[in-house]
């Protein structure tokens, strides 16, 4: 098989995973959302279901809060990022900043949900400081979560969100072509009199926003159809959609499904018109930027960034610290009641029961994550190789960028209900290759976007040079393309494996249940009563993905850098 | 390495993952948030698998009704002879939808040898699964009866009926909290409260409901739940969802009193650190709501046979009286412990532990209403508390 | 020696420029003219490299083969551009080891530290290349195109990032180690002093 062959048949393969089950799985929610339903008997087609969604009580308000919440968020965590960027880019802090924040991205929605309501709950890690304070003996009545806002659903979104979009933009911006015209064009606006954040924002920014958007309009469409957050931190009358969705799913009364579905196509709705709201929004602020950047303003924004920055990582800070004591603290806490600040004894006993129960769902997830996240890498790498080799850049470039966006922009809750069927038809025996498909229907969108950038950046002279070598296609690819973009490629190994590990609904969905992964033990724990073993299972959660992190960090200062090599046996020979 | 080798490789490692599960392997679907349930299965199965070479794989779920919508699936798409579920823990409503969906294998549970141990002709509780008749269609596996349960240092004598309830919201507003009618032990709390308002009327309760007795069940229940909701945690704007966050609450001391089905899950969780060692547990003098909790088989299961064989073993002396013991589940048994042998008898008998129910605390049982009330009482609260999701 | 027949290069249907030239063993032929003629684009077509968006029309001959449609990496025509663009992932040696042709060589290393010791940087080996400076990572450059055994080099403003010092001394040791090979040179520039070192024809665009 030529190289061309496997490239052309990756470029297929891609497609087909991206959309395939996806537009099956839509079909399989829509047809009930009008009326079509064998297994209840409902044969025929009607609209019954569509206007009973339309007449339930408070649907408006749930789409609207699904709305609100996601856009909410996703601008606190975009003003963040660029907060922290314009503060501390070309500084020392931002590895140390990136380097703290990347493991909150390994953190799975459930466990940042669950770990939000750790700290705030009533008798919660920031309630017992204050408690601590005001020796107070019973918590308080009043509780910050539920609002009907659902404020603290943008709070944890906002966490979430914020770690994701710097990574990306860090990755864009340490390409070395990039890098090097970017910290040219700072010096330049910095001796043009601009102050270092101004000239972040009037330069750096408006070049790295071009390629930021992509990920940003895809974690404010994955926020709009979260559940796992609002379902543990939000308000219930009413709830958001995509919560009120997985309810009527779970629904006993059966005939709730075709409510459910009806809701899930409103779901897609909500979600397109979240992205659009960001559109226009992007609109008006380029407007505004434009005048701004014609004004001459030498130190625009740089006192609201630096005042911002400085509020966010000390919040982050002290919010990580509180959270991880308060998590570690009950994963070996005996009894431990209200205002005290660490429990009255110290057991290894939720630990013992927890890891003895755990042994298959961790090998599990880790099988599951190496392997779907490794088809993941190989499959966008020949793709994108694919790109380069066909020079139908492009035209491909942006129909592959729009495309992958559909896995990323369908909400879950709205197909892979409907996927389930098509398992039980096609699949039935097969356990993993259905589960690892639909891990792949996320795993490969998160890795695309995080290769992209990079494959496409690559010096072409570097390739240019290798073919006037005389090494083919193919060598190149081996041997020129992967070891210069090893980093990067490890990077997005752990962050699909991550992304792999943190799937809920469609392991538990797709596998029916019959693939116990950590996330999925970790979400039927949380229902449960122990709050100690709850805190161990999303420890756990944290744990393994950062492990992931920990690799792609470690692994490209060893492999394929001599430059470390050289360094490293420096300092074991002074001599020479 | 070449590519097509990388190709290759990869397509071994896929092939190598698509193996079939084990065929002596009973997917045993329930309920999963309770450590000392899952261990007690973990149990099982080693018992199983050296008995009968069963393996026993507890899928734990998060809700019970997720096991219904797949079979229901399963059904839709086509497959009737190897569905993903061989046994399902399970009782009340989502037998009833089951039921009448068709979706469970009937006449077995009746020809289990152990079955008669429970004595069925004495226990009509052992064939009625909240009014309905199981039809032989599930195997009665545990009992449970709901109790509350109070911290001795924050309380000193917490309410033991319905009435003072209510008094005891008024002096403590904010600490007190059912979960939303549906969880299982919230629209449980709603039926026991429907029974105890109604003293005179409780037999319309064990018909199948009609309206007329809905509304008036419904009046006196829904006055009084007027009054109590604005003195609930949170003030009643937000109900938790599963009935074990009320364990969690009463940990923490945000609510000082709190219920459960399961009475001997209190004293284990106390002796896990879950619950503080002064938790207190007790009866309500006005009636405690009871019944029995079964394994069914759905009709697709392809490991039928082998699912009927773990069903027997659950209802088997050894695995009853190991359920029993409180450092294990602490499940009350469904089988007539006085009929059996005395060698067996023996196995049943309880430790104490002076956070557990004392024996002999329940002063009235209060059968489950039929079927039917539950979605309507449910759908009535929705109807006046606002659409809680 | 080389062969550039009415050699063109469209861009949509207007022709950017034509060449025709005939360039011998050891001889480095200069194309010289502003930025922005296509000059570039002409060494791109003679490696095979040239985006699809241009057009090409003519021969180009190598040794008595017609290369012009022949895929890149078979037409043994070594680039260097201003950039070294040596790979960051391999030492100086693994460089030059990566250049070399197929399993002639049995010991490709030790042939590799020969070729930089003729040429006076055996000291270079083991270093990586990022520690190297601009003229020195010119001549590895250089060495690692020439350890591909090209049939011609095409040379795309190779000294214009260097200071003037090193860039002196750099040209020089590089024309002459392309006398040495016998190897037909194209070298594109803007320089006047590139063009008038070669010593040899000077095409204006």
């Amino acid at each position: 098989m030529g190289f061309t062959t496997v490239l052309s048949l990756a470029r297929y393969l891609f497609y087909i995973i991206l959309l395939v089950p996806v537009a099956v799985g839509v079909v399989g929610v829509m047809l009930p959302a009008v009326g079509f339903f064998p297994a209840l008997e409902q044969h025929s087609l009607s609209s019954e279901p569509i206007t009973r969604l339309l007449a339930y009580p408070g649907i408006a308000k749930m789409a609207g809060l699904s709305l609100f919440t996601a856009l909410l968020a996703t601008l606190i965590a975009f003003i963040g990022t660029v907060a922290l960027l314009a503060q501390f880019y070309q500084r020392k802090w931002l590895g140390l900043i990136q380097h703290g924040l990347s493991p909150v991205l390994a953190i799975p929605h459930a466990a940042a949900a669950i770990a939000v309501a750790f700290l705030l709950a009533p008798s919660g890690g920031a309630a017992r400081v204050s408690a601590a304070v005001t020796s107070t003996a019973l918590p308080d009545t009043d509780s910050l979560m539920y609002d009907s806002f659902g404020l603290v659903i943008v709070l944890a979104l906002a966490i979430k969100e914020l770690p994701f979009m710097l990574l990306m933009a860090l990755g864009i911006l340490s390409q070395p072509s990039v890098k090097q015209r970017l910290e040219g064009q700072m010096r330049v606006a910095q001796s043009l009199g601009y102050c270092h954040q101004t000239s972040f924002l009037k330069i750096v920014f408006a070049q790295l926003y071009r390629q930021l958007r992509l990920p940003i309009l895809a974690v404010l469409a994955y926020a709009s159809a979260s559940v796992e957050i609002p379902l543990i931190l939000g308000p219930q009358n009413p709830p958001t959609l995509a919560v009120a969705i997985v309810q009527w799913f779970n629904y006993t009364d059966l005939s709730m499904r075709f409510q459910a579905s009806a809701a899930a196509i409103l779901q897609v709705l909500v979600t397109l018109a979240a992205v659009t709201v960001w559109l226009i929004g992007e609109k008006i602020w380029q407007w505004r930027f434009c005048q701004q950047l014609a004004s001459g303003n030498r130190r625009w924004g740089s006192v609201f960034v630096k005042l911002l920055a400085g509020i966010l990582l000390v919040c982050f800070t002290l919010a990580t610290i509180l959270l991880v004591l308060s998590m570690v603290g009950y994963s070996v806490a005996g009894y431990w009641p209200f205002p005290d600040l660490a429990p009255v004894q110290l057991t290894l006993l939720h630990w013992r029961s927890a890891l003895q129960a755990l042994s298959q769902p961790i090998s599990n997830t880790l099988i599951m994550g190496f392997v779907s996240t490794s088809i993941a890498v190989i499959l966008v790498l020949l793709f994108l190789e694919n790109e380069q080799q066909s020079d139908i850049k492009r035209a491909s470039t942006s129909l592959a960028d729009k495309l992958l966006f559909i896995p990323l922009m369908v909400p879950g809750v709205a197909f892979l209900y409907g996927l389930v069927w098509v398992r039980q038809w096609l699949f039935a025996d097969a356990l993993w290759v259905p589960v690892i498909l639909a891990h792949l229907i996320y795993v490969i969108p998160y890795v695309f976007l995080s290769l992209a950038v990079a494959y496409r950046q690559l010096d072409v002279r570097y390739v240019h040079v290798a073919s006037s070598l005389g090494k083919s296609p193919c060598q190149i690819f081996l041997s020129v393309k992967l070891p210069i973009l090893f980093a990067p490629i490890m990077v997005a190994l752990a962050l699909g494996a991550a992304i792999s590990f943190g799937q809920y609904l469609p392991t538990l969905l797709v596998s029916g249940g019959r693939l116990a992964t950590v996330t999925t033990e970790a979400v039927a724990i949380a229902s449960g009563a122990s709050r100690r073993l709850t805190a161990v299972y999303a420890l756990m959660q944290m744990l393994l993905p950062l492990l992931g992190f920990v690799l792609a960090w470690w692994l490209p200062t060893f492999l394929f850098n001599p430059a470390k090599r050289a360094n490293a046996s420096a300092k074991r020979n002074p001599a020479c | 390495m070449t590519l097509s080798k990388m190709c290759i490789i990869g397509l071994l490692c896929w092939a190598g993952l698509t193996g079939q599960v084990s065929a002596t392997t009973v997917q045993f679907f329930g309920w999963g948030g309770s450590p000392q349930v899952n261990q007690y299965l973990q149990w099982v199965s080693k018992q199983t698998q050296a008995r009968y070479d069963i393996t026993v794989n507890h899928v734990k779920l998060a809700d019970t009704s997720d096991a219904v919508t797949r079979v229901l699936a399963e059904k839709a798409a086509g497959n009737l002879a190897n569905g993903s579920i061989d046994l399902l823990w399970i009782n009340g409503e989502n037998f009833a939808a089951m039921k009448q969906s068709h979706l469970l294998l009937s006449d077995w549970a009746g020809q289990l040898p152990n079955f008669a141990l429970t004595q069925p002709d004495k226990n009509p509780s052992m064939r009625m699964d909240f009014g309905v008749a199981t039809d032989g269609q599930e195997a009665p596996w545990g009992k449970a009866a709901m109790v509350f349960y109070y911290n001795q240092q924050q309380l000193s004598s917490p309410p033991t009926s319905l009435a003072e309830l209510l008094d005891f919201a008024r002096q403590h507003p904010g600490r007190f909290a059912y979960p939303l009618p549906d969880d299982f032990l919230g629209i449980s709390f709603l039926k026991y409260a429907a029974l105890a308002l109604n003293p005179t009327r409780q037999q319309l309760l064990y018909q199948p409901v009609t309206d007329h007795a809905l509304t008036r069940i419904t009046q006196p229940l829904f006055d009084y739940l007027d009054t109590l909701h604005p003195l609930l945690w949170q003030q009643g704007e937000f109900f938790v969802r599963q009935a074990s966050m009320l364990q969690q609450l009463f940990s923490d001391n945000e609510i000082l009193l709190a219920f459960s089905f399961t009475a001997a899950e209190i004293p284990a969780a106390v002796s896990r650190f879950d619950l503080p060692k002064a938790t207190r547990t007790y009866a309500m003098s006005d009636g405690s709501l009871s019944n029995v909790h079964f394994v069914a088989i759905p009709f697709n299961s392809a490991r039928a046979n082998a699912a009927k064989k773990v069903a027997n073993f659950l209802l088997s002396p050894e695995a009853q009286a190991y359920k029993q013991r409180l450092d294990v589940w602490g499940d009350e048994t469904v089988l007539a412990i006085d009929a059996l042998p005395a060698a067996q008898q023996k196995l049943f008998q309880v430790q104490s532990h002076s956070s557990a129910l004392a024996p002999g605390a329940y002063q009235k049982l209060l059968a489950e209403p039929h079927a039917s009330w539950a979605p309507a009482l449910r759908k009535a609260w929705y109807a006046r508390y606002g659409a809680r999701l | 020696m080389l062969v550039l027949e009415d050699v063109a290069i469209q861009l949509k249907s207007q022709i950017l420029l034509q060449v025709n030239a005939v360039i011998k063993p050891g001889e480095i032929v200069t194309l010289m003219g502003p930025s922005g003629v296509g000059k570039s684009s002409v060494l791109a077509a003679i490696a095979g490299l040239l985006p699809e968006t241009f057009r090409l029309s003519g021969k180009i001959i190598l040794n008595q083969h017609n290369i012009t449609n022949m895929p890149a990496h078979l037409r043994h025509t070594g680039l260097l551009y201003q950039d070294a663009l040596l790979f960051e992932h391999l030492d100086v040696t693994g460089n030059i080891v990566f250049a070399m042709p197929g399993k002639k060589h049995r010991d490709k290393k030790q042939y590799a530290r020969q070729l930089l010791e003729q040429v006076g940087l055996g000291e270079m080996a083991q270093r990586p290349v990022s520690t190297l400076s601009g003229g020195q990572a010119s001549r590895v450059s250089l060495v690692r195109t020439l350890a591909s055994e090209p049939a011609a080099l095409l040379l795309d403003e190779p000294f214009s990032k260097l200071d003037s010092a090193t860039r002196h001394s750099t040209r020089q040791w590089v024309f002459e180690k392309i006398r040495e090979a016998g190897l037909p040179a194209l070298l594109v520039t803007h320089d006047e002093e590139d063009a008038a070192a070669t010593g040899d024809k000077i095409i204006k665009v």
